[in-house]
């Protein structure tokens, strides 16, 4: 029941900073709500009715047959022919919110690609006639997720390392700090560069290389804490009581030294987002039909009279990484015991 | 004459309107010694500072009172008159001479900067007067002294320098707080011989703030005894020890540790060392291949008997608690060490695991010593969980529950953390902890040295009465001989890594062999 209090009072603290509370509850709500994406932004509708029948194309694959057509291929339920059929009576389609999925090209467009914003493309299209607020949503998901990947990953990565290194000290931490300084030496960038002409490039191949060099700079401030913490007298008291290693490691040194980690989580969250974002951008990183804030900032650099792309982008961009910060300031604030 | 006055001082803190100091009154005589007796958090430090005004003012606010000096006020006096009266005519000197001095500046340079500020900017003149006063300060080798840094210096020499700078421009009152508290017991009576020295020659007058009763008794000639703040008596310091009127101060003056054993030592030996030895590699260098160590234990061999107390004093570096370590298997060592007739030294890490239940040790700080993310409960059935994985929670409960009142607290505290109890509390939870294991043995590391002087008496009183309940046996370490010598049937007299000295408490107390031990006799005012 203590610890439940002593965490609720963390909570408390936190919320009573007002700047910590909105940062939260919009985050988490821009987060919670660009994971339903699929709902909010598709080319598919929700739910439809053609000749007394309901579909459900949204959670169905229906091929264009089923519909009276010619191809086995899945319905385009915006060319002519399905734009056709739900206009006859008694048939009708529910579209989603922004009509329009991450890669689905809007080839009825008027004005050349990219087309300013219009009431069929909110935000307009970008050079390939892709729906920018669709690529919005999907893009900021794919990121989010992604970072939050890449941090759990480096974390749990950094606090083995860096406990390891800690708590036996010695010989161990000798060796593995030496192997850390040659290994954080290689070139990263140039890893990725060669990396992404040799495999086709993908997201899952992105985390593992970006995870093999993303914990050494935890994994120190670990190694720190563990360092400062074997020594304390009682985890010393703790070993002449007769606990193991692991028990004690688990036990008495890792609660006090999570501190470090939970103070960087939030920024190595952010910075995580940032790095998609660039290598995306120097187009390193994901495939280019995926959906990514980094692709779209370059296609703003190409296409420099097209401000619906840069702005907007933009925007989303330095909003998350604010959010983030806020957030990551205020569990700082509310852990430090000092104050 | 008198020359420094406080009338009616209260002072509160800014951030939770506590008073502080209320109502303090002093007077101050020309050449005289004033001592200020009080526990920690009995404000006699902050009463120091408050007399040159050294307080920080976004924290404390002084309420009412009036500090006269040479006819001012200088609770009064603009921020220049104040900068100019502190050291060259009200001084001070603190408890860590390592913390006051700047460590990245020569003693020279910060020597130079006081006679610069506050007597002449003459070369000539500011080097022949900082000779003058290092001379006076009993150091020898003055040229090296004053190119040196301070961490190239001994505490002893480094406290030396902080009376040279606060000496030399002959203030007319000295404020001492605490100055040789962090510095080992011989060399207490040295530093205090020589600020009273000084303080005859240039008939200068001083404030000494300390807790240590006996200082207090054999330097000052008036005392005032400081309690949460508040003035609870003062007088001639002979009339005082005497004839303490104020319960406080009788409890405090009856505080001091007199011989509490009564149960007599028994002949089975529980714990032998033999050729112990450890040092430690000072350059952990990854290629070098000629090591250099550090000689931490050299041929110990001790033995402590069944529900016997053995008593280690020694001053700090002399390896006191690296014994203890090495007795509970903490650390690799040279040697045999012999626990009811089983070598420790030729087990594993795994099968002395097994063992630890026998021997448990209590540290200095019990603010360091209890993990602070637990609680009591978990605190104390930490050690009874890793023997015995099946236990039950509610026999649990109900070890840990009469644990607490075994060491004299309140059942029902289970449910609390550590950082709501006092340092006395939390020593008792230690020892509560230590004696969950049932052990035979049990090592006092400086149990009692963060402790205020009533409430290291209480300790050790619980201390002596487990002893007898369960025959036990101890082994207790301490810089303070006076403490040793009111629990230990026997004491080894350890320096510089070795035995010097070992007999029964009496005999080394009346016919020490050795001059150190007979300096620490001395300086414990035992003699």
């Amino acid at each position: 029941m203590n610890k439940l209090n002593k965490y609720s009072s963390y909570w408390i603290k936190f919320l009573e900073n007002k700047r910590n509370k909105y940062s939260l509850f919009i985050f988490s709500f821009i987060f919670i709500l660009s994971l339903f994406a699929e709902v909010i932004s598709n080319d598919k509708p929700l739910v439809m009715n053609i000749d007394d029948k309901l579909y459900f194309p949204i959670l169905m694959t229906y091929s264009d047959k089923h519909f009276g057509g010619y191809f086995d291929t899945e319905a385009d339920y915006k060319d002519d022919f399905m734009t056709r059929k739900l206009e006859m009576k008694n048939n009708w389609a529910v579209f989603p919110f922004n009509p329009h999925s991450y890669n689905s090209i809007n080839l009825n467009n008027s004005k050349p690609n990219p087309a300013p914003p219009s009431k069929y493309n909110y935000l307009g299209t970008d050079d390939r006639g892709r729906d920018v607020l669709a690529r919005l949503i999907y893009g900021f998901r794919l990121s989010v997720l992604f970072a939050f990947a890449l941090t759990a990953i480096g974390i749990l990565i950094g606090l083995f390392f860096g406990a390891l290194q800690g708590y036996y000290a010695g010989k161990i931490d000798l060796y593995l700090q030496r192997f850390i300084e040659i290994w954080g030496s290689m070139p990263e960038l140039y890893l990725l560069i060669i990396f992404s002409s040799l495999f086709e490039p993908n997201i899952f191949l992105l985390i593992v290389l970006l995870s093999l060099f993303g914990w050494m700079s935890l994994s120190d401030y670990v190694r720190a804490e563990f360092l400062k913490g074997r020594n304390m007298e009682y985890v010393i008291a703790a070993r002449t009581l007769g606990l193991s290693n692991t028990e004690i490691i688990i036990k008495h040194i890792l609660p006090n030294s999570m501190v470090s980690v939970i103070t960087f989580l939030p920024f190595r969250i952010s910075g995580a987002i940032l790095i998609l974002t660039s290598l995306d951008f120097l187009g390193l990183g994901v495939p280019p039909d995926t959906p990514s804030l980094g692709e779209l900032l370059a296609q703003g650099k190409d296409n420099i009279e097209a401000w619906w792309l840069s702005i907007s982008t933009f925007l989303v961009l330095t909003g998350t990484l604010l959010l983030l910060i806020f957030i990551g300031e205020g569990i700082r604030e509310s852990l430090d015991a000092r104050s | 004459m008198k020359i420094l006055e406080i009338k009616n001082l209260s002072l509160k803190s800014k951030k939770n309107n506590i008073l502080l100091l209320q109502n303090i009154n002093l007077i101050l005589n020309k050449g005289e010694i004033l001592g200020i007796v009080g526990e920690s958090g009995s404000g006699k430090t902050l009463m120091g500072l408050c007399i040159t005004k050294l307080i920080d003012p976004n924290i404390f606010e002084i309420i009412s009172g009036e500090i006269i000096y040479d006819g001012k006020n200088l609770l009064e006096c603009p921020e220049d008159y104040l900068r100019n009266i502190r050291t060259s005519m009200v001084s001070m000197i603190f408890q860590e001479p390592m913390l006051s001095l700047n460590p990245v500046q020569t003693i020279q340079t910060q020597l130079h900067e006081v006679i610069k500020l506050h007597i002449t900017r003459n070369e000539k003149e500011i080097d022949t007067l900082s000779e003058e006063i290092i001379t006076k300060t009993g150091l020898a080798d003055i040229k090296k002294i004053l190119s040196s840094y301070p961490h190239m210096l001994s505490g002893g020499q480094r406290q030396r320098i902080m009376i040279a700078i606060a000496l030399v421009c002959k203030p007319e009152v000295l404020i001492a707080d605490e100055p040789t508290t962090a510095l080992d017991v011989t060399l207490q009576l040295q530093i205090l011989d020589l600020l009273k020295d000084f303080k005859n020659k240039n008939n200068m007058s001083m404030i000494l703030v300390s807790h240590d009763l006996d200082l207090i008794k054999n330097y000052s000639d008036h005392i005032i005894i400081l309690n949460n703040g508040q003035v609870v008596e003062e007088g001639i310091t002979r009339d005082i020890f005497e004839r303490p009127t104020n319960e406080y101060t009788k409890k405090l003056i009856s505080s001091r540790p007199d011989n509490m054993i009564s149960s007599e030592a028994g002949n089975v030996k529980i714990l032998e060392t033999k050729d112990l030895s450890c040092r430690f590699a000072l350059n952990n260098a990854f290629f070098s291949k000629n090591k250099k160590y550090f000689t931490a234990l050299s041929n110990i061999n001790i033995h402590i008997n069944s529900a016997e107390t053995i008593g280690i004093v020694g001053e700090s570096g002399s390896g006191k608690t690296t014994l203890a370590m090495a007795i509970m298997q903490l650390l690799d060592y040279k040697g045999n060490i012999l626990f009811d007739n089983q070598d420790f030294s030729k087990l594993s890490e795994k099968d002395i695991r097994k063992h630890r239940d026998d021997f448990q040790i209590v540290f200095q700080d019990p603010f360091s010593s209890l993990s602070p993310r637990l609680n009591i409960l978990e605190i104390l059935s930490e050690g009874l969980l890793a023997f015995n994985k099946n236990i039950t929670n509610e026999k649990l409960v109900n070890i840990c529950s009469s644990l607490l009142t075994e060491v004299g607290l309140n059942h029902d505290m289970l449910s609390r953390y550590p950082h709501q109890f006092s340092g006395g509390q939390r020593q008792r939870i230690a020892i509560a902890r230590a004696l969950s294991m049932k052990p035979k043995l049990i090592i006092f590391d400086e149990p009692t040295s963060a402790l205020d002087a009533i409430v290291q008496k209480n300790i050790l009183e619980l201390i002596v009465s487990l002893q007898e309940k369960y025959s036990l046996s101890y082994c207790f370490i301490s810089h303070d001989l006076k403490v040793i010598k009111s629990i230990s049937h026997r004491i080894y007299v350890i320096k510089d890594s070795k035995i010097i000295e070992t007999n029964s408490t009496k005999n080394i107390l009346c016919n020490p062999k050795s001059d150190y031990t007979r300096s620490l006799i001395k300086s414990s005012f035992l003699s």
